[in-house]
């Protein structure tokens, strides 16, 4: 003799089933194009091998250099805007901060539709979770929920490096998270192909009690750095900062003109220069003079 | 033949050629480690070699064909031409045919009768001499693809100059391994002129 | 012999400072047809005897002038087994400096490299100089040259030179004839004069041959037919 019992309310203690029905409901729309199990993965024998060829197919931004410090007075995050393809440069204006919402903000680095889709994802998570509980979700909850999602394509061939940078009511909050499934707390991050760069500056001119406008001079003077070092970097410098009201952007500044910011009478070293004598090099000053006579 | 990064044009004017060449060296790809860094290799007053490619490979052939000239100018008493140059870099190529130098080089002088001569090869030393420009590098499309655009023939010296300059800066502002400013060499029949350019540092 | 103890190998020097085996291969050469060369001002012309052993030699079949590239000729006085050795490597030479600088050699080039074969002859171990001395002409970038090598290695660029049995007279009548504006024409004229000075016997379009380069820069052996209207000529 057995007695049915309706259990299903253990399988979510949170709400009651009625309310999970509704949610589904009000969700389908939303939820039916980006959840996960919509995804379906492609009919081969072979599945990595198959994912080694599309990759091919895949624009990525693989270049990149991202970073993001906690400091006394918030956040700063920088970024390039270069998106190549092998040796290819395929954009210099790529947005590589993705405005989750007026609290977070995420960044770019490894596959660029990648990071679009589920950053964006992520901010559909985040409005519910704030529509749900009438509060503003955590960074740390934030992160996790993307990590989460990562974790479950993990080994589908996904290609992220991005770091979640918010405020909430504990304060300043940054994460940095990839699609390994890594989720990681902490001060400072540099992610992307020119990050060792983007380190050295970064951890050179570091303190916590910098002020705003030193902090948003450093993270830009670290991605600038990164920029003229790493081939795979540059085009401008994002710089955002993440304050106690929500992010603002700062300052946007074109490499192009940046290095001669910072750098306005470099000159290069004529002895250096292959073929170029003594007596040349004479000759082009004598000449560099005239013209600027005239 | 990308691991340094390398861009290299060369262009014939109105009895003048010029070759331009960018200025970074990268190792590991990625890390710029020179700005400073011409691929021009200048053989006689009114002959200049450019070298893509290898930076290690790009020096110990400068070195082979600078010595390979010279003897020739000792020996047979006269200026090499640049046909003759050309033909000296294919066979020194092909002498490696099955373990190559990997690098890409262009040539560009006046001959005798101050008549524009250029050629590019691949690294076996097929050459593909032209009227108008070659180049050379590990973005070859972007610089054709503005050469194609600016170029015109029987330039003045001056002029050709400035479209050189610009196809080097505007070829290499699409390529993550070239640019970092360059170097422009404009050859004449009263000898050879050479300038740099600024571009974008990354 | 008499200088024995010196020419067992013809890299010793005799006391008296030569390399006598190279003496001998001149006195080989003397003994050889005469072969003389003229420098005009729009060309070359080589001339040689076509001396042979019987009448009943094919006279036609015997060549003594050989061509090296389109614009450089070869004529030789000494012995003619060497003189084919010699042509085969300056014909090499000629081929592998095209190969690497795709333009043909200058004659001073070609000169330079064969005489440094002949030089090779006369310092390695196991081999003897050659028995030949040679006139090379050809028209280049730098105009109309004619030069002569010897087996010692040692070349020299000439207006007119002559080699073999007759060279002594033969020089001294072209010393006689030459002048620097000398054209092409008179000095086909002058080359047979000059063989015919010493002739031994009847001079004929079947013994002699000749080989000329003119502002055309092409080196052409000339027919028996070509050098019979010349023989017309000079009569």
């Amino acid at each position: 003799m057995s007695v049915n019992l309706d259990l299903s309310f253990l399988h979510d203690t949170e709400r009651g089933a009625a309310s999970t029905k509704y949610r589904d409901e009000a969700l389908q729309g939303v939820s039916n194009s980006v959840h996960a199990s919509n995804f379906t993965a492609p009919a081969v024998e072979d599945f990595d091998a198959f994912q080694r060829e599309v990759i091919n197919y895949v624009k990525p931004a693989h270049g990149t250099t991202t970073l993001g410090f906690i400091f006394e007075h918030g956040i700063v995050i920088a970024v390039d805007s270069r998106a190549s393809q092998g040796p290819y440069i395929s954009s210099q204006t790529v947005k590589k901060v993705i405005e989750i919402n007026p609290f977070l903000l995420g960044t770019m680095a490894g596959g660029a539709a990648d990071c679009q889709f589920w950053q964006r994802n992520l901010g559909i998570q985040c409005r519910l979770h704030e529509l749900e509980n009438g509060k503003r979700i955590t960074v740390r909850a934030a992160s996790k929920l993307l990590a989460n999602t990562l974790y479950s394509y993990k080994g589908r061939g996904l290609s992220m490096g991005t770091m979640i940078a918010g405020w909430d009511l504990n304060g300043p909050g940054l994460y940095y998270v990839d699609s390994e499934g890594t989720r990681l707390k902490g001060q400072r991050f540099s992610v992307g192909s020119g990050s060792l760069f983007a380190y050295g500056v970064l951890d050179q001119g570091y303190r916590w009690d910098l002020s705003v406008k030193e902090a948003c001079e450093l993270g830009r003077r670290a991605i600038y750095h990164a920029t003229f070092r790493d081939a795979f970097s540059g085009g401008t410098v994002s710089v955002y900062h993440v304050g106690k009201n929500g992010w603002t952007k700062v300052t946007g500044d074109d490499v192009g003109e940046l290095h001669f910011h910072y750098y306005p009478s470099e000159k290069i070293d004529e002895d250096s220069l292959g073929g170029l004598g003594k007596k040349e090099a004479e000759e082009r000053a004598a000449a560099e003079a005239t013209a600027m006579e005239t | 033949m990308n691991q340094n990064g390398s861009a290299i044009i060369a262009m014939v004017g109105k009895d003048c050629v010029a070759i331009a060449s960018d200025l970074r060296l990268g190792i590991n790809q990625n890390q710029t480690t020179a700005v400073d860094y011409s691929k021009l290799h200048k053989i006689h007053d009114k002959l200049w070699l450019g070298l893509t490619g290898l930076i290690a490979d790009q020096l110990t052939l400068a070195q082979k064909l600078r010595f390979k000239h010279d003897m020739y100018e000792l020996r047979e008493n006269r200026v090499m031409s640049p046909k003759v140059f050309a033909s000296v870099v294919s066979t020194t190529l092909y002498e490696k045919r099955f373990q190559p130098y990997y690098t890409e080089p262009v040539v560009a002088g006046l001959d005798k009768d101050g008549k524009p001569y250029i050629t590019s090869m691949d690294l076996i030393g097929a050459d593909a001499s032209a009227d108008d420009f070659v180049v050379a590098g590990d973005n070859v499309e972007s610089l054709f693809g503005v050469c194609e655009s600016f170029y015109r023939k029987d330039l003045e010296p001056d002029e050709l100059f400035n479209v050189i300059g610009n196809c080097l800066n505007a070829g290499v502002n699409r390529d993550c391994l070239s640019g970092w400013g360059g170097i422009v060499t404009l050859i004449t029949k009263d000898g050879p002129i050479t300038r740099t350019l600024k571009n974008r540092m990354d | 012999m008499s200088d024995g103890r010196y020419s067992f190998s013809l890299t010793t020097f005799s006391p008296s400072g030569e390399l006598v085996q190279i003496k001998h291969a001149l006195a080989a050469i003397s003994a050889g047809a005469t072969s003389l060369g003229i420098k005009a001002v729009d060309g070359v012309v080589l001339a040689t005897e076509k001396k042979l052993p019987s009448t009943l030699v094919d006279a036609s079949t015997v060549k003594k002038i050989a061509t090296l590239t389109d614009d450089i000729g070869i004529a030789y006085s000494g012995m003619g087994p060497d003189f084919r050795v010699l042509t085969r490597m300056a014909r090499k030479e000629t081929q592998t400096y095209y190969r690497t600088y795709k333009e043909s050699i200058p004659v001073s080039q070609l000169v330079r490299e064969t005489a440094t074969v002949m030089q090779e002859f006369t310092q390695q171990g196991g081999v003897r100089p050659f028995g030949v001395s040679l006139l090379m002409a050809g028209y280049d970038e730098s105009g109309p040259s004619l030069y002569q090598v010897d087996p010692s290695g040692s070349y020299f660029a000439w207006k007119a030179s002559a080699i073999g049995k007759n060279m002594v007279n033969a020089k001294t009548f072209l010393e006689k004839r030459y002048s620097d504006d000398i054209e092409l024409e008179d000095a086909i004229h002058t080359a047979i004069l000059t063989l015919k000075e010493g002739f031994d016997g009847q001079i004929s379009a079947d013994n002699i041959e000749i080989g000329i380069v003119g502002a055309d820069r092409k080196f052409r052996i000339l027919s028996t037919s070509e050098i019979a209207d010349y023989l017309e000529e000079v009569e």
